[in-house]
């Protein structure tokens, strides 16, 4: 089920080497201007990536939060700190750098080419398989919902019918995030209220005496 | 590509990160190398949504929506590390304007000099 194309494969060989590629030059450049650049490129061909993977709401919120906003937050950052200017030297730590993130990258890969992953062929009932990939249709409200393939003909119950939730994942993830994540997607809120004011607490003028006392300055 | 090939790739721009926020000393690109790590995990997590099956799905007997909608786990849990990664990048930077305003540099080895 779910076969990969030859070109689905060529474009994600593509965009890992233009998300890799990218990466490394965002750890190498010493012009922190360019490595923000290099930055946005390599957030675009994880994007790519999602897409590929048919994650395609994951990929239009990686488009719109990283390369939309974040790269332009990076690219404020290295603009407005003109030390920055002179260049980002590297530590001396380099070589317990690189040491360190060979050993990362090769236990991981050593655990995922040994490890023995379940895949889709385990799907035993054709009706979750037909719901991955075709879409799958709801009879009934409350507690008494029955997961059907094809709506029923003459039925008087509510049918909600959907598609394939693999192929056409937007709709179901938000399902997910108000009915089994509604607690997490609510802390998500607060923690992002929460950073707001904590941004605008570390970014305020602490010199208040400085101000004028009266409307003067206001024209 | 395979789930083994796409873990490779998520390992691998996990690792370029690592060595990013191990070995720059300016503050910016540490925080850069950081976003570079997060967008490793989400890969990894969004690979495990598209190749295997989750397991309340094979488990699901009779079958239930909520079984079926089990299987983009993955996809929700990166919409959360992307929502966690906006909020930090932002506060990280707050905190690197915060530190040049107060010591005219945003080199890592300076920071010690924040204490007062």
């Amino acid at each position: 089920m779910m076969e990969v194309s030859a070109l689905t494969t060529i474009v994600f060989w593509a965009a890992s080497g233009m998300t890799l590629g990218l990466a490394v030059i965002v750890v190498t450049q010493r012009d922190v201007f360019r490595a923000a650049i290099a930055l946005a490129g390599s957030f675009l061909g994880v994007g790519i990536l999602y897409f590929v993977l048919n994650a395609e709401f994951v990929g239009v919120v990686q488009i719109l939060v990283y390369v939309g906003a974040i790269s332009v937050l990076m690219a404020f950052a290295v603009m407005f700190i003109q030390d920055i200017a002179s260049g980002s030297r590297p530590s001396e730590g380099r070589l317990f750098a690189v040491v360190v993130s060979v050993l990362l990258f090769s236990a991981v890969v050593f655990t995922a080419y040994n490890s023995n992953w379940s895949s889709m062929d385990e799907i035993n009932d054709p009706l979750a398989l037909h719901a991955l990939t075709d879409g799958y249709v709801e009879v009934g409200t409350g507690t008494d919902i029955s997961i059907l393939k094809d709506p029923p003909i003459d039925s008087d119950a509510v049918v909600v019918e959907n598609g394939g939730v693999l192929v056409d994942s937007t709709g179901p993830i938000g399902v997910m995030l108000i009915r089994e994540y509604m607690l997490a997607f609510e802390i998500i809120g607060l923690l992002l209220v929460a950073t707001l004011i904590g941004g605008l607490l570390l970014m305020r003028d602490r010199a208040p005496e400085n101000e004028p006392e009266n409307g003067d300055a206001s024209v | 590509m395979t789930i083994e090939s796409v873990l490779a790739v998520s390992a691998a721009l996990f690792a370029i990160g690592a060595y990013g926020v191990i070995s720059r000393r300016s503050l910016v690109t540490v925080i850069m190398s950081l976003e570079l790590m997060f967008n490793g995990v989400v890969i990894a997590a969004v690979a495990f949504s598209r190749f295997t099956p989750s397991a309340a799905l094979i488990a699901a007997d009779p079958l239930t929506a909520e079984a079926i909608r089990s299987s983009l786990t993955g996809h929700t849990f990166a919409i959360f590390v992307t929502a966690v990664a906006a909020g930090e990048a932002a506060l990280a930077f707050a905190l690197v304007f915060a530190m040049y305003r107060a010591v005219e540099s945003v080199e890592i080895t300076d920071a010690s000099e924040m204490k007062n």
